[in-house]
């Protein structure tokens, strides 16, 4: 559930990327608080800065002005370093394109973040498998990616991604590859997420269905917020 | 799941590629390791103990002109010297086997044994060449490649000198620097050929090491401003000047190394680039979980050295296992007595395997360090 305090806040957030000549402004003064527990969709047409602002959110991409806070970390002043030790602590991805390592399994796949946390391998083995419990796929997890579907895939990349138990997850199109039915269980299991167990979520989506899941509707157009919405209460309840 | 086994699962992602990378590696270090030791035998001949103490003496103008026999005393004469042999080449043809399949070398037999101490040659053989006058002794390795057996008769059809001489095994020697040779008794050449006057060259025993200087000295003094004058030196330097008159082979061969190690580098940079550009997105994923660009250099890295230590390996193991096959020694022992690949070599090798793990993983490495996320991702499209 939301608490009002915001665990993330943009101000005066700016984008632009300079291409020879051609200067193209991605993100034209953004200033948007997201609570913590929020699920928040970003909608609009493409080149209106969506994926920009998730990048900047997520710590891989750095704004050219403005500030962007998680927490109380102002992220774009980290160093390389330090944003890859935060996005491991902070940030769980979830792409469009699942983007799992073809030649590691599910449970493998899964456990790839906890490499870096110098955990036992038992505590990860624990880990692990309470994520694939949660999406529902413990029985999958010796599959290889190329022996499940697409929409199974997507539920094993949201198992990495919250298998460090970050507090945030970004989701770029996380069904912008499945057909309506694992679209649907994905988002199921999103808004799971993040009315069970607390997570911001902060999506990225052409879909209006997946967009109805999240508690608020943030459209983007020419780089600039023209416009929010709450989703309905219940809303995402699949048609 | 260890960090082991994600660079494990991921240099072998591609089985066909990383199996043809690694067969590469194998074969360029394979003609690496001979082609070392090639010039290890040509450059450092091996030694055996009498080696510091023989000296050979050939005509200044060229190993090809003939030497007076009347030196023989005067050189024998020298203080310090032990034994002093003639040393003449002989070159006949064997059979119906096209050019001198073997060295056919005439020498005096009752000074030859005291020359080569390291030689084996049992007394009753030594004894029996010696009182043969067209006695010979063989060298165990070409006894075996031709079936030569004591008393066993050997015709050799001249085609240096203008004869032919029909020889009997008298005795078999072994020999770990030479066994692929025939020695027999100078005075049968004489005698065949009519001339009793000329000798290829002169080989010479010091008594001792210390000696050695002085006898080249006093033996090049002896015959200056004479009609043959001589050029004495240790016998090793007289084995480096006959390799050098095959022409500058040891740069030729250390270019041919170069050329294959670059060779290598090449294919191997290629293979890891082509398999580190296909994984851009991966490796941004990897970037966004948390990964550093050190610890993706260290997968990269890895990786390389993966490929180049199963390619080191099998191509140095195939490489001795190779070279010590029987029919390979027989056949390698033509040309070098010994071809053994010396653990210098191998970590020789090695070290070239290591070197290009490194350097194929530069370039790479590099492309990841300028990788961003957004850019990884972006290459999904």
């Amino acid at each position: 559930m939301a608490s009002s305090d915001p665990i993330i806040r943009l101000k005066e957030l700016t984008k632009i990327y300079q291409q020879g000549e051609i200067r193209v402004t991605a993100l034209d003064g953004i200033d948007l608080d997201i609570a913590a527990g929020e699920f928040v969709a970003l909608m609009g047409p493409s080149g209106s800065g969506k994926s920009t602002l998730l990048h900047i959110v997520a710590g891989i991409d750095r704004p050219t002005r403005g500030e962007c806070w998680v927490g109380d970390i102002e992220v774009s002043r980290l160093n390389e370093s330090q944003l890859a030790e935060w996005r491991n602590h902070t940030i769980g991805f979830i792409f469009q394109t699942f983007n799992l390592i073809p030649v590691l399994t599910a449970f493998e796949n899964v456990e790839l973040p906890l490499l870096l946390t110098g955990l036992a391998p038992r505590r990860r083995r624990e880990l692990v498998q309470t994520a694939l419990d949660i999406v529902g796929l413990s029985d999958r997890s010796r599959h290889l990616p190329r022996q499940m579907s697409g929409g199974q895939e997507q539920r094993v990349a949201i198992a990495r991604a919250i298998v460090t138990d970050p507090p945030i997850l970004v989701a770029d199109e996380p069904t912008g590859n499945l057909d309506a039915h694992s679209a649907a269980t994905v988002m199921e299991t999103l808004q799971t997420l993040n009315g069970s167990a607390g997570k911001t979520i902060v999506m990225v989506t052409h879909d209006p269905r997946a967009a109805s899941f999240g508690s608020r509707i943030i459209h983007l157009e020419k780089g600039e917020l023209i416009r929010e919405s709450a989703t309905p209460p219940g809303g995402g309840t699949p048609a | 799941m260890n960090l082991g086994a994600f660079i494990l699962k991921n240099a072998l992602r591609n089985t066909r590629r990383a199996l043809l990378c690694v067969l590469s590696v194998a074969a360029c270090l394979f003609l690496f390791v001979s082609l070392l030791v090639c010039l290890r035998e040509l450059t450092v001949p091996p030694e055996d103990i009498g080696a510091s103490l023989r000296i050979a003496v050939r005509n200044k103008v060229s190993l090809t002109v003939q030497l007076p026999a009347r030196q023989g005393p005067i050189i024998a004469r020298v203080p310090g010297v032990a034994a002093v042999t003639p040393f003449s080449w002989f070159g006949g043809q064997f059979g119906t086997e096209e050019g001198t399949p073997f060295a056919q070398f005439a020498v005096d037999p009752a000074k030859f044994a005291a020359m080569f101490p390291d030689m084996r040659l049992p007394a009753d053989q030594l004894a029996n060449w010696i009182a043969t006058r067209t006695g010979c002794i063989v060298g165990r390795d070409l006894a075996e490649k031709k079936n030569f057996k004591i008393g066993s008769r050997i015709t050799l059809r001249g085609s240096v000198w203008p004869c032919d001489l029909e020889l009997i095994v008298s005795g078999i020697y072994d020999y770990e620097i030479d066994s692929t040779s025939l020695f027999f008794d100078h005075k049968y050449l004489d005698e065949a050929t009519g001339n009793t006057g000329t000798v290829g060259a002169w080989w010479v025993l010091a008594e001792n090491a210390e000696a050695v200087p002085g006898i080249i000295d006093r033996i090049n003094a002896a015959f200056a401003n004479t009609s043959a004058e001589v050029r004495a030196e240790t016998e090793n330097a007289f084995r480096m000047s006959f390799v050098s008159m095959l022409g500058d082979i040891a740069t030729l061969i250390g270019a041919i190394c170069t050329v294959v190690v670059f060779t290598l580098g090449i294919v191997t940079a290629s293979t890891m680039s082509m398999a580190v550009r296909e994984r851009f997105p991966e490796l941004a994923i990897l970037k966004a979980m948390g990964f550093r660009t050190r610890e993706l250099w260290a997968f990269i890295l890895a990786e390389s050295f993966l490929l180049a230590a199963l390619g080191a390996v099998l191509g140095i193991g195939f490489a001795i296992a190779f070279y010590r096959s029987p029919p390979v020694v027989s056949a390698m022992s033509i040309y070098f007595p010994v071809f053994e690949i010396s653990p210098r070599i191998m970590a020789r090798a090695a070290i070239v395997a290591a070197g290009l793990g490194i350097v194929a993983s530069l370039a790479p490495a590099i492309q990841v360090a300028r990788l961003t996320v957004v850019d990884g991702l972006r290459t999904l499209d």
